[in-house]
C-alpha cells in the first residue's frame, strides 16, 4: 500500500509545453498534466447561463460556476483553480468581471483520453481599462469575510472551515465512518 | 471501475423543454463517483486513480468547499461537470454538493456538450450508494497531510 501511495505522489507530470495561446504568457509552471501557459482575451460568463439561457443578473453572485468565453475561438473554457495553493477555486476572482471582457494569464491543463479538453488554472486577470494584471488570489480573503470566527483561528482555512469540520466529525477523514477511521489512523501512525 | 453513462432519450418533450439557446440538450442517467475535478485533471496530487475515493475524501471536501468545480466521474472515465444539483444552482462550495463528495450515485439530468466538455444539470439523484471506493487500501491518504498526526 505504501508503495502505491508513494508512486501516486511522484507520478511524472507532463512537461510544460507551448500551446496556441502561450504567446506573451508569464504564467508560473506548476508541473501539471498537459500544462500549457495560456494568455488570452475572454468574456467572463456564468456557464449555466451560457448553456441554458437561465441568466441571473449577477452571474449567480458567487454560487454558480463561472467560465471564460474565449474571444479567439468562442470556446467556453472551464476555470477550475485560482493562483493560490490552498484548494481554492476561481469564482471569487472572476465574479467582479461578470459579463466583461478581460485578459487572463495562467495555464491550460489536462491530458485525459476520456475527456479531451483542457481546463484553466487562472493566475492573473486584467479587467477592461486596467493597466496592470491583478493576481488571482481573492479566495482566502473572501472566505475569511464569510467566516470571520473561523478565520480568526490558528491554521489554514481548510482546517478551520466549519462545514468541513462537521463532515469529518461525522464521517471521518476517509468518509467511511469513525470506527473505520480510527482503525486506519492506528495503522497510519503506528 | 470504468463503466457506463447510460444516456436515455426520455422523450422529445423533456428535451425540448430544457433546450437552451447555445447547446442541444439530452436526457441522461449517469452512474459514477463525485470527484474534485482539479486534482483529477491536473495531476497535482498524483495520477487520477489516487485522487478519488476514500484516500482523497478529505481533500475532495476541501476542494469542494473551496469552490473548485465538482464532477461526476462515470465508470467509463467520462467526467461530467456539475452545474446544478437537484434544482440548486449553488454548486460553488454549496452545502448539497459538499455532502455528496466521493459518493457513488446514480443521477438523472440534462446533458449539455460544448467544446468537448460534458456539463450535467442534475435533476434528481436516483440512488446514492455512499462512499464505496476504498482507495485508501491502495494509496493510504492523498495528500498525506490530509489526516493530521495525533497530538501526543
Amino acid at each position: 500500500m505504501r508503495a502505491l501511495a508513494i508512486l501516486a505522489l511522484f507520478a511524472a507530470p507532463a512537461l510544460a509545453q507551448e500551446g496556441r495561446f502561450s504567446a506573451g504568457s508569464e504564467a508560473q509552471s506548476w508541473s501539471l498534466t498537459g500544462e500549457e501557459p495560456a494568455r488570452f482575451e475572454a468574456r467572463v460568463v456564468d456557464t449555466l447561463c451560457e448553456l441554458t439561457g437561465d441568466c441571473p443578473a449577477d452571474c449567480g453572485g458567487g454560487a454558480r460556476q463561472l467560465a471564460l468565453l474565449r474571444a479567439a475561438d468562442g470556446a467556453i473554457v472551464p476555470v477550475l483553480k485560482n493562483a493560490q495553493a490552498l484548494f481554492n477555486g476561481a469564482v471569487d476572482d472572476l465574479l467582479p468581471y461578470c459579463g466583461e471582457t478581460v485578459e487572463v494569464d495562467g495555464n491550460l491543463v489536462g491530458d485525459d483520453a476520456a475527456n479531451p479538453f483542457k481546463v484553466y488554472h487562472l493566475q492573473r486577470i486584467r479587467g477592461p481599462g486596467d493597466a496592470e494584471f491583478l493576481p488571482a488570489n481573492r479566495w482566502t480573503d473572501a472566505w475569511a469575510a464569510r467566516n470571520p470566527e473561523a478565520a480568526g483561528e490558528e491554521g489554514p482555512w481548510f482546517r478551520n472551515d466549519r462545514r468541513v469540520q462537521a463532515l469529518i466529525a461525522r464521517d471521518g477523514h476517509l468518509g467511511l465512518g469513525l470506527e473505520e477511521d480510527a482503525a486506519f489512523k492506528a495503522y497510519l501512525f503506528e | 471501475m470504468r463503466m457506463m453513462a447510460r444516456r436515455t432519450l426520455a422523450g422529445g418533450l423533456a428535451a425540448l423543454a430544457l433546450a437552451g439557446p447555445a447547446t442541444a440538450v439530452e436526457r441522461v442517467q449517469v452512474t459514477g463517483e463525485m470527484i474534485d475535478t482539479w486534482c483529477y485533471f491536473s495531476g497535482v496530487m498524483g495520477f487520477p486513480e489516487s485522487v478519488t475515493g476514500s484516500a482523497h475524501h478529505t481533500c475532495a471536501l476541501w476542494c469542494a468547499a473551496g469552490g473548485i468545480p465538482v464532477g461526476l466521474l462515470a465508470d467509463d472515465g467520462t467526467v461530467y461537470m456539475v452545474l446544478k444539483w437537484e434544482g440548486d444552482a449553488a454548486v460553488t462550495g454549496g452545502d448539497a454538493i459538499l455532502e455528496v463528495q466521493s459518493d457513488r450515485l446514480v443521477a438523472d439530468g440534462a446533458l449539455h456538450v460544448r467544446d468537448g466538455v460534458n456539463y450535467l444539470i442534475v435533476d434528481r439523484v436516483v440512488e446514492n450508494l455512499g462512499l464505496v471506493n476504498r482507495s485508501h487500501e491502495d494509496f493510504d491518504v492523498v495528500p498525506p497531510f490530509a489526516i493530521p498526526e495525533p497530538q501526543k
